[in-house]
């Protein structure tokens, strides 16, 4: 079953951003209109300064829009309220005096729950994760992968409705992230969530996603939503084909004719 | 040399868990720092001994740690020492105690607002550096003799550095944790609890450190400006009968207190920031 005939969860309509920098006003964010699908893998690629790290901040409500909508299941988004939505940071932002557990149980505990009852339900994310037996570990014993992982694992917790990810892998070797894409691919079927994940590498991107939203910046705003057809399970075998390397030169020519027109100007 | 010795000392050389010592043999890196602090405290006393009887003789300046030994177990055996000890020790405890409590509260409230911080910073600055101390006569005239006002003297003047330390720690928190935090929805009240006093703890530990080396200096001054016990008292006495033994006696004492002080709160430090590690440490 195509995932992408599932029903719309989310609608960001006319979505306005702008920073004001030296008495100077900067368009962030211009005019962005996007369904998200429930239960898609969605990723969003553009250059730096396109706003893609912006506009995933404003869904979650760590900063606020300039103007525009933000509906999830019809219900408005306003600051703050994100019990629905889990954000995993670039920088893994554990904090150094917790434990992994006490770190994967943080969501719910600021929502108040009963400790034992929250560590139950961390240790079921964190096994998910792969990392049952390193509860106990502080992170600077764990490897950057590692850390990503209890990053991912206290953002699923809280059981939210969309998982926002800036740019998690983007710290990550080589070899590290792409294992890290695989595994994140089981866990987004496993969990069954939807996912908007940000990154500026487009074979991430392309390897990842059900759709692609390419970003352009200056304003920053939304150039063409690419789908990829392989929606079914997915490995590393897709990243020979020939299906995937065209997605991702499309992709890269919608970028690069912006960064020419960039030069140009 | 044979084969097999040769080996064995490479291998003693190269271990992991400890060096070959002076002494030839394999030692773990507790054993060698017991070690180092061992033979430089019988450095100090076996010199502190000779320079006693041989270098300044005059009994009014300098007594050789033998003597200030045996002065130690007479004022024990009298069972006066032990008053002294009880009184400055109760004086220290109250005050730092107070100190640490009210110092970190008042750290967190300047830290995290901003009115407080605008209206009592520069305050607190100006306190810091001024030489609390001096108002120890002032103590003892409105509380008394009593320890009440030893340990008011203890708590003003090392209050501040704990003060001091806590805001700056709390200020130091990395900006992401926090933002992590609010991504959980959490309140202005959790941010504080959870992230901020957390990860201000070794600062604060650190503080308290310093205000307890100016709690031992506020200790003896208020014992000075009027006491009837404390080992302020005990080492003013002496010194009113030219008698250098006991003196250097609670000096050594004092100087003991805040090495065991130190020492607990590093111990302290490593318990409740495991995580605070120095890489230029080699353990």
């Amino acid at each position: 079953m195509n995932v992408l005939e599932n029903k719309v969860m989310m609608e960001i309509r006319g979505l306005n951003k702008e920073f004001t920098q030296n008495d100077e006003k900067l368009q962030a964010l211009q005019n962005v209109d996007l369904d998200v699908v429930e239960g898609e893998f969605l990723c969003l690629v553009g250059p730096s300064g396109c706003g893609k790290t912006t506009f995933l901040r404003i869904v979650q409500g760590l900063i606020e829009k300039t103007s525009g909508s933000i509906e999830l299941y019809g219900q408005p988004i306003t600051q703050r309220s994100s019990a629905d939505r889990g954000f995993v940071f670039q920088q893994d932002n554990l904090y150094p005096w917790r434990t992994v557990i006490a770190n994967t149980r943080l969501g719910l505990e600021l929502a108040g729950m009963d400790t034992n009852e929250a560590d139950a339900k961390a240790m079921e994310m964190l096994k998910l994760v792969g990392l049952e037996g390193f509860e106990k570990s502080y992170p600077r014993e764990l490897s950057g992968g590692m850390r990503q992982r209890v990053n991912l694992a206290r953002a699923l917790t809280i059981d939210p409705k969309v998982l926002l990810m800036d740019e998690p892998f983007a710290a990550l070797d080589a070899i590290t992230r792409e294992a890290m894409q695989t595994e994140l691919l089981r866990i987004w079927r496993e969990a069954g969530k939807t996912v908007m994940f940000v990154t500026h590498q487009i074979d991430e991107a392309v390897y990842l996603a059900n759709r692609v939203v390419v970003m352009a910046p200056r304003p920053g705003r939304i150039e063409k939503i690419v789908t990829i057809t392989e929606t079914t399970v997915r490995s590393e075998d897709v990243k020979r084909s020939p299906e995937f390397h065209q997605a991702v030169d499309e992709i890269r020519d919608i970028i690069e004719s912006h960064e020419r027109e960039d030069i140009m100007t | 040399m044979s084969d097999a010795v040769k080996s064995t000392v490479e291998e003693a050389d190269g271990g992991e868990e400890g060096r070959t010592g002076f002494f030839g043999r394999n030692e773990s890196p507790k054993n060698r720092k017991r070690r180092r602090l061992i033979t430089s405290l019988v450095v100090i006393f076996v010199g502190w001994e000779l320079f006693g009887r041989y270098g300044i003789e005059n009994r009014l300046f300098f007594a050789p740690i033998s003597e200030i030994f045996l002065s130690g177990v007479d004022a024990w055996a009298s069972g006066e020492l032990q008053g002294h000890i009880s009184a400055s020790f109760q004086e220290l405890l109250y005050g730092m105690l107070l100190a640490t409590g009210i110092g970190i509260a008042f750290g967190v409230l300047i830290a995290v607002n901003q009115s407080v911080r605008e209206h009592c910073d520069p305050i607190v600055s100006a306190l810091y550096a001024t030489p609390t101390v001096a108002i120890a006569p002032i103590l003892i005239t409105a509380f008394g003799l009593g320890i009440t006002s030893k340990v008011a003297v203890v708590f003003l003047i090392a209050v501040f550095p704990i003060v001091i330390n806590t805001t700056v720690g709390i200020r130091q928190t990395q900006e992401s944790f926090i933002e992590t935090a609010y991504s959980f929805n959490a309140t202005r009240w959790q941010v504080i609890t959870k992230v901020l006093v957390p990860s201000s703890i070794p600062f604060v530990i650190a503080g308290i450190r310093l205000g307890v080396g100016r709690g031992i200096v506020g200790v003896v001054v208020g014992e000075l400006f009027g006491a009837d016990r404390g080992l302020g008292i005990f080492i003013f006495e002496a010194g009113q009968t030219f008698d250098a033994a006991p003196q250097f006696l609670g000096i050594l004492i004092l100087c003991f207190a805040g090495m065991t002080l130190t020492g607990l709160l590093q111990w302290t430090e490593k318990k409740m920031a495991p995580w605070h590690h120095f890489s230029l440490d080699k353990e």
